[in-house]
């Protein structure tokens, strides 16, 4: 049995490995949990770093790869790195959806015929409330995004991130991602977390490790937790939820993770729908 | 029997000087890493953990290795703490030479070894003892790496080669965290640097 596999079957850890392929982003959305923005350092993992250690996450029984930032379609070789990533284990990557543009639209094209899932950000069905959080323009982006990729047979998953669930806006937001041609099962809905720019700015839910499944989350700055572990507040890497500085090889970090993982309390599961 | 003498200390041991600043941020509870908790439970676990929980992983392996070699064992509590302070105040580290002063007077050393190991009074007036003197010119020697030195300390120094191992890794293990501690400017705990005041160190 591999390294993962008797965990991920107990519950234990999660079965993908999520890699932070950079840190910055073309926006500055308000309860972002890393402060990326465009004016942050690109902490970027290398591509050639990441099919690494994608092909070391298979060997150790991963099932699955998570690729998220910052902005991860700001790294220039990005939609090319999806397809060879997910010649290795299935891809999930997430991103603001704003930069597809008809260039970068063409370059997914193979992203068609790969198992690679764009999850897209849209928190609300409206624009003006959508953009308060992620930005001008933000909404029209999106909505603009997902038939463009779909059209290109590109799946997409909508993640909606709020403050507090309102019912009526999350019946309008359904609305509309089924209209965008995105199932129901395609919808994910999870609440801030207090870390990052929401902790400065007040917003969200406290979320300790227990409440946070964990996945290995491989950063710049080391391992981590989960992938909403690797926070930056005003200006400052969060070390509480980080693993082991060394990341290669990955066995190193996942033994950490195994070590922190079985003196957790028995009985201790998330319980704030944080994915 | 080959006399070896102990270096006189250039610079004795600074007196307890004015707080410094860390070169790194000293990890605290709250951003201790999941690794790290445990040491933190019980209150501050002191600035060489806290600086080290920076990289997790380090912890692990350092701290047992730091306790076998430094920590109660078969050589004599004494010994142990003659001979990491006169190499901490051989090498001038004003955090371990502070910390352990305090450590080798709860040790049973007298505030006058405590001085001598520390270059503040002669120390054949400390330690009349011939073979104790052996001991710190040996430490001394380890210190300061000058193979002629070692060579004239090994043959004063009447110990079976086990001893000889035991003591060189203390000393070779206080001088890595000599560097580490000087080079990071690690900060004496304000415990520490009233217990000094109070014995007039």
């Amino acid at each position: 049995m591999t390294a993962v596999a008797q965990p991920t079957a107990e519950g234990t850890v999660g079965s993908r490995l999520w890699l932070y392929s950079n840190y910055h982003c073309n926006l500055v959305c308000t309860y972002c949990l890393t402060e990326s923005g465009p004016k942050v350092a690109k902490r970027e993992l290398d591509p050639a770093t990441m099919l690494d250690l994608a092909h070391e996450a298979k060997g150790l029984g991963f099932t699955g790869v998570g690729v998220t930032g910052g902005e991860p379609f700001l790294v220039p070789e990005m939609p090319e790195l999806l397809v060879e990533l997910s010649r290795v284990l299935p891809v999930l990557v997430l991103t603001n959806g704003t930069l597809f543009q008809r260039a970068l639209l063409e370059r997914m094209r193979p992203l068609a015929d790969a198992d690679v899932v764009v999850q897209i950000s849209l928190d609300h069905s409206e624009p003006e409330a959508n953009d308060l959080m992620r930005g001008p323009e933000n909404f029209r982006k999106v909505v603009e995004a997902v038939p463009q990729l779909r059209r290109r047979g590109i799946r997409v998953r909508i993640a909606t991130t709020v403050e507090e669930e309102d019912a009526d806006d999350l019946e309008r937001l359904c609305a509309l991602h089924r209209q965008l041609g995105v199932s129901d099962d395609d919808h994910v809905v999870r609440p801030i977390i207090k870390r990052g720019r929401a902790e400065t700015g007040d917003m969200g839910v406290v979320a300790r490790y227990l409440d946070l499944e964990p996945e290995l989350t491989i950063t710049a700055d080391g391992a981590f937790w989960s992938p909403f572990a690797p926070t930056v507040r005003q200006g400052t890497l969060d070390t509480d939820l980080l693993l082991t500085r060394t990341v290669r090889p990955l066995r190193r970090p996942l033994d950490a993770m195994l070590v922190v993982a079985g003196a957790r309390p028995e009985g201790a599961d998330t319980t704030l729908n944080i994915r | 029997m080959t006399v070896a003498v102990p270096v006189a200390l250039a610079t004795p041991a600074a007196r307890a000087a004015q707080p410094v600043a860390p070169r790194v941020t000293l990890i605290d509870s709250a951003s201790a890493p999941l690794l790290a908790r445990g040491l933190f439970a019980s209150g501050d676990p002191g600035p060489i953990v806290a600086s080290l929980a920076h990289v997790p992983e380090l912890l692990g392996p350092t701290l047992p290795f730091l306790g076998a070699v430094l920590g109660p064992s078969w050589v004599s509590l004494r010994e142990t703490e003659m001979v990491i302070l006169r190499t901490s105040a051989v090498l001038g580290c004003r955090y371990c030479t502070e910390t352990h002063s305090v450590v080798a007077l709860d040790s049973g050393l007298s505030l006058d070894e405590v001085r001598g190991l520390r270059g503040e009074l002669p120390l054949t007036d400390s330690f009349p003892d011939d073979a104790e003197r052996a001991l710190l010119a040996w430490c001394d020697a380890v210190a300061l790496g000058v193979d002629a030195d070692i060579e004239q300390a090994r043959r004063a120094l009447a110990v079976d080669d086990a001893r000889v191992v035991h003591l060189t890794l203390l000393a070779a293990t206080t001088v890595m965290l000599n560097r580490y501690a000087t080079a990071l400017a690690l900060p004496t705990s304000p415990d520490v640097r009233e217990r000094l005041v109070r014995a007039g160190l």
